[in-house]
């Protein structure tokens, strides 16, 4: 199938990932603009990060003028989960030229990686394997799901950053709770198995002692500690 | 070496995209192992979970001995409603109001 009809059913798809960034983009943009940021800023960086969690990650380093260091740090190692991702979807845009594959891989986000991922494994299992030999067509499914998220996260935080304007006096700290608050309900719906509640508890508890022996780099690297100690842990556990 | 918010926000999208485009175009065909694969994701969520703790407990260099409380109150409230009803918008509206409620209290 040609890349215009299965991008169309990419679109239809994506459908319930709009919904689901429309808090989420308002909600950065909010937050983005009570710590400060312009609208220009905001929308460059919806734009051209395009994740949530970095973003999220960046923004009060970024705000408080922290060392450029600790904002990149904090940046990438939030978004390594994207290799995992991307080279999960590589196989099903085989024969594709380079320069359409890059420039649809910017609107990779776990949102835009699971739903094609699943509906190409089930294409995958339906055609004995064939489906994984169109590549335009894959393509056309996952830039009709990336592309279009990717519009309503940008004007999303847009619009959050008009939304914050109109808070009057007084709501400083309901607008700074929204962005934890949001990423912690977002962690807890998503809880599964033992090791990730264990690593995400510990990390809340540890960060602040991280924090405040260095508040730069503490937290940071206790986060990645509790993250490593916490997957050596379950390995070990596993005999893996 | 000092950045402009601008260029730092160039410099971590780039980064995103290298990040983003690397397996497109020079790892087809390769398979990432799943235990790194879950290493990535505990790493994005123990950060993401340290930047909670951090956002709602520090307020520059110091432990906001006086809010702490009442943050921890509403965020375990955003937990248990997010939790309990599946969904995060929910549990961080509870969340917000609880905190507004608590600051304008004090």
């Amino acid at each position: 199938m040609s890349f215009a009809p299965r991008f169309r059913q990419g679109m239809k798809a994506a459908i319930p990932i709009w919904i689901a960034f429309v808090p989420s983009s308002l909600a950065w943009g909010i937050a983005a603009q009570a710590h400060g940021l312009t609208l220009g800023e905001i929308v460059l960086m919806s734009a051209w990060v395009y994740s949530g969690p970095a973003q999220f990650a960046v923004l009060v380093p970024l705000a408080e003028g922290k060392s450029a260091a600790t904002v990149l740090i904090a940046g990438v190692l939030m978004n390594l989960r994207f290799l995992p991702m991307s080279t999960a979807l590589a196989p099903f845009f085989r024969g594709v030229k380079r320069v359409p594959l890059a420039i649809a891989a910017h609107v990779i986000s776990a949102s835009s990686f699971i739903v094609p991922y699943l509906q190409f494994q089930k294409e995958r299992e339906a055609s004995g394997g064939s489906s994984i030999a169109d590549g335009y067509g894959n393509l056309g499914f996952f830039a009709g799901i990336g592309a279009t998220a990717f519009t309503v996260w940008v004007v999303g935080t847009a619009a959050g950053y008009g939304v914050a304007l109109s808070f009057p006096a007084g709501f400083e700290e309901a607008l700074k709770f929204i962005l934890p608050g949001y990423f912690a309900g977002l962690l807890v719906a998503e809880m599964k198995g033992k090791t990730m509640p264990l690593i995400c508890f510990v990390s809340i508890v540890t960060a602040i002692p991280g924090a405040l022996f260095n508040l730069g780099w503490g937290w940071l690297a206790t986060s990645a500690l509790i993250a490593v100690l916490g997957w050596s842990l379950e390995k070990w556990l596993s005999h893996d | 070496m000092a950045f402009t918010r601008l260029e730092l926000i160039f410099i971590l999208g780039l980064s995103a995209f290298v990040l983003r485009a690397l397996p497109q175009l020079f790892l087809v065909g390769k398979s990432f192992p799943d235990t790194w694969d879950r290493l990535l994701r505990y790493l994005s969520y123990a950060l993401l979970c340290g930047l909670i703790s951090i956002t709602l407990f520090m307020s520059g260099p110091r432990f906001d001995v006086q809010a702490a409380p009442y943050r921890a109150v509403a965020l375990a409230v955003t937990i248990a409603i997010a939790y309990k009803t599946k969904s995060a918008v929910t549990g961080m509206l509870v969340g917000m109001v609880l905190v507004l409620l608590f600051s304008w209290q004090r």
